[in-house]
């Protein structure tokens, strides 16, 4: 008896230590960590996804939204009280009563220390990278870094340093940032070359970087100063790396205005550097998408690709262009204002319209809008010759189908100013001719750096400087006549700060550069439709509320804006 | 077998044992002497019917009739019937010469004979020092049932069940004691006949629906820690246990049921009516659009929905071999058009003794297919609620009638399909073998598996034009377990010891794929049945998708019990487990439980006294959850992330980045559970009762959080964050009131309440959202927050505080700066119940029974998304269908947004009448057809027959899961699948 117990223990201790010896090691099976890869796949494997958080930074929510919502160049009301409520936050963006709970603010903050971290874990690789192209690569790492932290540094007041993936950010702000930014600008400028581009880092592009920087240096070293002190030296190093550029013949500004906003603009020769959107890989249409009617139909093959009504432009916006112009309407007078493509405007027979030749307007769209219509199973309607019919358009898609697609200039946050119809529109990017549901599949490159931008920072900085002014007159003069497809802008007779900022407006606008400009020309305290904050801390954004969560057990590292 | 990695000696004896099964099969032979007919009676008079009469080592065995009337064949007058009845003391009587027998049982303590299963074994109820409920088939809930978290709702005090819809098959929630985690990963542990569930979905609806409630014969639900600590670091969630019907020896039972139900939508959202609608667009002073028709568009797309189930129950057995074999099939249709959930179920459960009693093998196999068709449910309510109802549905044709600006929803039931077919099989064998007196040696393996596929089909059309597109998914989830573990039982005078000691080892694994194709001619084929009927296929719309993970458990358990004099109790469990999931640096957490027991009404003192029964219980654990997702240890260096360009033309280069950092310190999320009890029963054992107290607190919680230093591969990591804890406390009653008033006439009545408190602390976060808002507008709005001393499913909301003089929404502007932000939202009440209740009764008089079963909760609210983004004064101002809610404010501007604010949370309290089943047993032998038939009943029930609540959607108990970054989301209604009114009819005989 007792033998038997003595055994069937031993034998079941036994079998426990049998089935013990399970280590636990978990097993993946879905996901591979990447081994044993060439150096030149390594370099550029590494490189790719530094840049590659880009296009999302610059989607319409993102970048976009804090750039120009925040401005008199866009305003997006609460549409018929059904669209883009998104919880006020475009609202509270507008009237600068962001918090820091905004959703916005924390995606685009969430995707630039992404694609800073990402910048890192290329640095570190390619530093001991052998193949012959790592050391440009190397460089292009560290410079698509350093234009993440000019945003942080612009955005919301600080910089991250950090070279060792897995040690701690340093935060610096104020001078210690700008020197930062310039000494790895500086370092790889050497390195670089100017025939990658637009797309990637180039020399140009760091010399671009460079003459924003120092354009803004004054902005971002006393950033709540009642006004800004600009450095001579500061002016004559953005005078120096614009003539650099411009004198590198590399780039050239484009006759066709809209062409550089066009599908195929990525060997358009204006742009310096851009994010370089691919159909088939990572484009968006947002930028295109955005501000259109729900109703407006811009491409024929496609009946689920139509517009959000996004964002319109304030009054106050353009009453700058028809007052520059008046009494000549800005359409006639500027051709970066509009382009007609529909002709039904200026020939309202015209009305059926082969598919292949269906564009819609671009630049500002006013007024009644024309464009295709639908049948009721969903198809487009088609004249009876087999073209596409083009007809007057309504607010059909809102269940609004008495109400025509009559943009106004009107818009504002009242119950009239948020139908569906308020507001002049923008179409500068060319609407992709192959999303098929408008938000997909974008085309075109969206601008970072260009040409015209060069000229308008040399010429801001020799009017700052002083002493400059005939030079900075004939830099605006520059642009405005090398726009020869139509008629050209006419030369401007004289020049003052606020006419350059009037005339960054009619180049730049929807450029994502409109905060940063009003901050720098001293305009963003000023008062605009539905805006009247005056509060010079609402020149950064709240550091997200999850990133200052995160840092709550590191205490004083991550030291909120004030205001916020 | 699969791959399961069994040492050798395990693969041996498996073998062994499973040979055993399949060769031993010995039939038993039956020898009559002398017949005896009797009748067995409760004491009181009242025949019992099912009491099990047998011949003391005998191979004969019979059970009473309805009449409570039995007849035996016996060997010798020497024989020795043996009498018994769950909740009645077992006689034995000597036959001697006589011929019949007039049998009364001594009605014991039905509370305390109870058989409770505890984990690895069972305990009478009696002995039971830890907070467990049991549950046996009599006592569920009653209706159209899919998954055993319905028998369960309102049955058992602390246990919330809450349907996420009225969906048939639909996701049944259920927290034991209140949620402990901020991630979804609440659900108990679900352990049925010794094999531990994988919680992971299986590929649509609930992932127990694949249990036929029929084959249920026992619920046991170990609540609290000193419980669950059997199940170590899966226990802190709670454990149910299920046990299924086993056959009884020496009876031969066939049962056939079949069941017919009519269920209808129970409540339908007042939206105007056309004529209504016509009226009030105009008055409102909105743009009316009036198609001249006149559609209750609800209508169309409910209707009377019919639930066929039938049922065949094969039983008995002899006394070295017993089975239990059903087939089940449960037809259900939705109240919504084309959906529907078929289930298929077999079983079969045997019990084989050998060598004099010593070896005992238990083997269970059961199959089940669900086939799960719905429509887009969704967009069908959404259109149902809001269209226009000035528009016909139909045109002149009949066709259905299209529209640019409205979707008719009859489009979905033509043209879209979600078709979900699983297939389970789960089988287990456990060989137990008594090596010495007291000590036994048992072995449990058993399997899982799952296989599923599901169609998403929209048919191509040319109108509305639609291209059509096909998805597919498949998922394969596989569950292994063995577990060795022995029982060591001494008794010595006072002295009662039992000890257990064990290992186990589990392996889940779990592998999804899909595909897809697109643009399908009109007409012809269904791609469902053909695919290759797609015209286009491209990597950016059709790029196949697909994961998969293995997690290992390994585990050392064990448990002591120790019991002097049957008044002073005492048990111990321990469990060491081992995860797979775990980091580096804890691989195995321990998880103690300790707890006391003191039987008062055992002492000298209480002999004499109204108490039959008073027992005082207390106890401490700590279990864990490691419901955490897998890989999440891991780094990961991959090519996730998405490339760039570098050159003009060419291919993209194929990007690395780390998507995942190593993190060797995760492990699973610690629950402390303290518990104070006391059963009591009085009046001779007709009133019995429980008090719990208790406190459970998580700790360890984890989190996907945000590094302190933003440059990070990934803008969120996994850790346990420090500090912070969940803190469930609160009180359980439970009272039962049982009466026996003359032979014909019985009645029960009973209920229970639960008290909860649940609060969050030391969170690092000011709030950590969840619960995203839904519909047109309301993008990034989020409804609930987790916030420090404030409990879970808190509402973080804007307070409404009218329409103002602007004619718009005006709110509490809490910072006092004059500007409405998120900074003013406030904490505005849980979707947690403070108070879960319930209360039943049955009362049986002659032939007739009825059993009534109520539940409620109060204390919690619900926010009403389906209203906040549909039912709003601008909605029907551009006619589109409302409620009367939308208008009650004359002032308010016909253009005012509906913002996510408190205008949209509504109180949740509903009390509900959840069954009521009246039913009839025939006389057999008054019918004369007892020789055929030994009972036959006739029942009528009645499901969901009503609800008070205030709150204005369909029903009161809704949670559609909007859950952020796996952040639980609750208490969101957003348009959820109506809940069904249902009235069944069954007939049931036994053979």
């Amino acid at each position: 008896m007792k033998k038997t117990i003595i055994k069937s223990f031993i034998m079941a201790s036994g079998m426990l230590i049998a089935t013990g010896c399970t280590k636990l090691n978990e097993t993946i099976l879905d996901e591979s960590s990447v081994t044993g890869l060439t150096d030149i796949k390594l370099a550029e494997g590494t490189l790719a996804p530094a840049y590659a958080v880009l296009p999302t930074i610059f989607q319409h929510t993102n970048l976009f939204a804090l750039q120009e919502i925040s401005t008199d160049e866009a305003i997006l009301p609460y549409r018929g009280g059904t669209d883009w409520g998104d919880n006020g936050i475009y609202i509270s963006l507008h009237k600068h009563e962001t918090t820091s709970t905004d959703p916005n603010v924390r995606n685009t903050w969430n995707n630039i220390v992404l694609g800073i971290s990402r910048s890192i874990t290329a640095i570190s690789s390619l530093t001991t990278n052998k193949d012959p192209n790592a050391k440009i690569f190397l460089a292009e790492a560290r410079g698509i870094r350093a234009y993440y932290s000019m945003l942080t540094l612009d955005l919301f007041g600080l910089v991250f340093v950090k070279e060792d993936p897995s040690g701690i950010s340093k935060v610096v702000r104020n001078d210690e940032a700008i020197e930062y930014i310039k000494s790895e600008l500086l370092a790889i400028e050497p390195v670089l070359n100017n025939t990658a581009g637009p797309g990637r880092i180039t020399k140009a592009a760091v010399w671009g970087m460079l003459a924003r920087l120092h354009l803004n240096a004054a902005v971002y070293r006393d950033r709540y100063a009642a006004n800004f002190t600009f450095k001579s030296e500061d002016m004559d190093k953005v005078i120096e790396y614009c003539d650099k550029v411009i004198a590198s013949g590399d780039y050239k500004l484009a006759p066709e205005f809209f062409s550089i906003f066009n599908d195929n603009n990525h060997t358009n020769k204006e742009l310096i550097f851009a994010v370089d959107q691919r159909a088939d890989l990572n484009g968006h249409n947002r930028m295109a998408y955005f501000s259109l009617s729900g109703d407006q139909f811009p491409l024929p093959a496609y009946t689920g690709a139509n517009g959000t009504d996004g964002p319109g432009i304030t009054p106050d916006f353009y009453r700058t262009w028809a007052n520059a112009y008046s009494p000549v309407d800005p359409a006639v007078a500027d051709p970066r204002f509009f382009k007609q493509n529909l002709s039904i405007y200026t020939n309202p027979a015209d009305s059926c319209v082969a598919a292949e030749n269906f564009y819609i307007n671009r630049g500002v769209l006013r007024g009644q809008q024309y464009g295709l219509t639908k049948n009721p199973d969903g198809s487009f309607k088609k004249c009876p010759d087999g073209k596409i019919k083009v007809s007057m358009l309504f607010n059909v898609t809102r269940s609004r189908p008495d109400l025509p697609v009559n943009f106004t200039e009107f818009i504002d946050f009242t119950v009239a100013g948020s139908n569906y119809n308020t507001g002049y529109r923008v179409e500068k990017y060319e609407f992709s001719r192959g999303s098929v549901s408008g938000r997909n599949f974008g085309e075109h490159d969206i601008m970072i750096i260009r040409l015209a931008d060069i000229y308008l920072m040399r010429a801001e900085a020799r009017l700052r400087k002083g002493g400059g002014d005939a030079a900075a007159l004939a830099d605006v003069n520059t642009i405005r006549a090398a726009r020869t497809a139509t008629t050209p802008a006419p030369p401007l007779t004289s020049i003052s700060p606020d006419l350059l900022f009037r005339e960054r407006g009619f180049e730049l606008y929807w450029e994502h550069q409109r905060r940063t400009d009003m901050i720098r020309f001293g305009k963003y305290e000023g008062a605009w439709t539905e805006k009247n904050n005056t509060d010079k801390q609402k020149r950064l954004f709240p550091i997200p509320q999850t990133a200052i969560d995160g840092a709550s057990n590191l205490e004083g590292y991550l030291v909120q804006n004030p205001g916020y | 077998m699969g791959k399961i990695n069994l040492p050798m000696f395990c693969r041996t004896c498996l073998a062994a044992a499973l040979l055993i099964v399949m060769c031993f099969f010995s039939p038993q032979s039956a020898f009559a002497q002398q017949t005896i007919n009797g009748t067995i009676n409760d004491g009181a008079g009242k025949p019992l019917s099912g009491a099990t009469i047998a011949v003391r080592n005998g191979n004969s065995t019979t059970v009473s009739d309805a009449n409570g009337a039995f007849s035996i064949s016996v060997p010798s007058p020497t024989s020795v019937l043996v009498i018994s009845y769950i909740g009645f003391t077992t006689q034995e009587i000597v036959v001697g010469n006589r011929r019949s027998l007039s049998v009364s049982l001594l009605s014991n303590n039905a509370e305390l004979n109870q058989v409770v299963v505890v984990g690895y074994g069972t305990q009478n109820k009696k002995d039971v020092t830890g907070s467990v409920k049991s549950l046996k088939s009599e006592d569920f809930n009653r209706g159209i049932i899919n998954s055993p978290q319905q028998l369960l709702q309102g049955k058992v005090a602390g246990v919330n069940v809450t349907s996420a819809s009225g969906e048939p098959g639909g996701v049944q929630g259920i927290t034991i004691r209140g949620p402990g985690g901020v991630r979804s990963g609440s659900t108990p542990l679900f352990v049925v006949d010794g094999l531990p569930l994988d919680n992971a979905g299986t590929g649509g609806g609930d992932p127990l629906n694949f249990l036929n409630p029929q084959d249920i014969a026992s619920i046991d639900v170990l609540k609290d820690a000193s419980a669950t600590a059997i199940y170590g670091a899966r226990g802190a969630n709670g454990v149910i246990l299920v046990t299924t019907k086993k056959g009884k020896a020496g009876t031969s039972i066939m049962t056939l049921s079949a069941n017919l139900g009519v269920s209808n939508i129970a409540n339908k959202l007042p939206v105007f009516s056309a004529a209504d609608f016509r009226k009030e667009v105009v008055r409102i002073g909105g743009t009316l659009d009036d198609k001249g028709g006149s559609t209750d568009w609800q209508d169309i797309v409910t209707r009377t929905a019919l639930t066929q189930n039938y049922n065949l129950t094969l039983s008995g057995g002899s006394e070295k071999l017993t089975y239990y074999a059903s087939f089940g099939m449960q037809k259900q249709e939705g109240i919504l058009k084309n959906n529907s959930l078929d289930r298929y179920t077999g079983r079969f459960n045997a019990t084989q003794k050998f060598l004099d009693d010593r070896l005992i093998i238990d083997a269970n196999l059961s199959v089940a297919n669900t086939v799960n068709n719905r429509p887009p449910i969704t967009s069908v309510l959404g259109d149902a609620i809001s269209n226009n109802p000035t528009y016909p549905a139909y045109d002149a044709n009949g066709n259905r009638a299209q529209y640019v600006n409205i979707s008719n929803p009859l489009n979905y039931f033509s043209l879209d399909k979600d078709v979900a077919n699983i297939n389970r099989v789960i089988g287990n064998i456990t060989p137990s073998f008594r090596l010495a007196k007291g000590l036994i040696y048992k072995l449990n393996f058993g399997i899982d598996n799952s296989n599923s596929d599901r169609d998403l089909q929209s048919l191509s059309s040319a109108v509305p034009q639609r291209d059509g597109r096909l998805e597919t998914y498949y998922v394969y989830n596989k569950n292994t377990l063995i577990e060795n573990y022995i029982t060591y039982n001494l008794v010595k005078g006072s002295h009662n010891i039992t000890a257990l000691a064990g290992h186990s080892y589990q392996k889940i694994s779990v592998r999804g794929r899909n595909t897809s194709i697109n643009r399908f001619p009109i007409g012809g084929v269904e791609p469902i049945y053909n695919p290759g009927v797609g015209q286009e296929l491209t990597l950016a719309n059709n790029r196949p998708g697909g994961y998969a993970y293995v997690n290992e458990q390994q585990s050392f358990f064990g448990r002591a019990t120790y019991q002097f004099d049957r008044k002073y109790l005492a048990t111990i469990n321990f469990r060491a487990d081992g995860s797979s999931k775990f980091g580096q640096n804890n691989k195995y957490g321990y998880f103690p439980s300790f707890s006391l027991g003191w039987i008062l009404s055992e002492e000298e003192f209480l002999k004499d006294s109204k108490f039959s029964n008073l027992k005082l219980r207390a106890g401490w654990g700590r279990t864990g959850n490691q419901e955490i997702p897998p890989k999440i240890t891991q780094p990961l260096f991959t090519t996730l992330g998405g490339s760039y360009p570098l050159y003009p033309s060419g291919t993209y280069p194929a990007s690395y980045t780390y998507v995942r950092l190593a993190n060797p310190d995760i492990q699973w999320e610690v629950s402390e559970q303290s518990n104070v009890g006391l059963d009591f029963g009085l009046l001779n054992g007709q009133l019995n009762g429980t008090i719990d107290l208790f406190r459970k607190v998580s700790t360890n919680i984890l989190l996907q959080v945000t590094p302190a230093d933003p440059v990070q591969p990934s803008s969120e990591v996994w850790t346990n964050v420090k500090d912070m804890s969940i803190t469930n406390k609160g009180i359980e009653f439970d009272l039962n009131y049982n009466r026996q008033i003359n032979k014909n006439v019985h009645f029960s009545v009973g209920g229970n309440l639960t008290l909860i408190h649940n609060r969050v602390k030391n969170s690092p976060y000011t709030v950590i959202p969840s619960g995203s808002a839904s519909g047109s507008g309301l993008t990034s709005a989020t409804i609930n927050g987790y916030i420090n001393n404030q409990p879970i499913g808190t509402f973080y909301l804007l307070e409404f505080i009218g329409i103002g003089n602007d004619s718009l929404s005006a709110y509490r502007d809490v910072d006092k700066d004059n500007i409405i932000t998120d900074k003013d939202r406030q904490t505005l009440g849980s979707a947690l119940p403070k108070t879960i209740y319930s209360f039943y009764g049955d009362v049986a008089v002659k032939g007739f029974d009825l059993a009534i079963n109520f539940n409620g909760v109060s204390g919690n609210k619900i926010y009403n998304n389906t209203a906040n983004s549909n039912f709003y004064k601008a909605k029907l101002a551009k006619s589109v269908n409302t409620t009367p809610s939308a208008i009650v404010d004359l002032k308010e501007s016909n253009n005012n947004a509906a913002r996510v604010s408190s205008r949209y949370l509504e109180d949740g309290s509903y009390l509900r009448l959840n069954n009521m089943a009246l039913g009839y047993n025939f006389n057999t032998n008054a019918l004369g057809i007892s020789n055929w038939a030994s009972s036959v009943r006739l029942s009528v029930t009645a499901q969901n027959v009503f609800v008070s609540t205030n709150y204005s959607g369909y029903d009161p108990e809704v949670n559609a899961d909007r859950n952020i970054g796996n952040i639980s989301s609750y208490g969101i209604d957003f348009l959820s699948y109506p809940k069904a009114r249902s009235f069944i009819v069954g007939l049931n005989v036994t053979f």
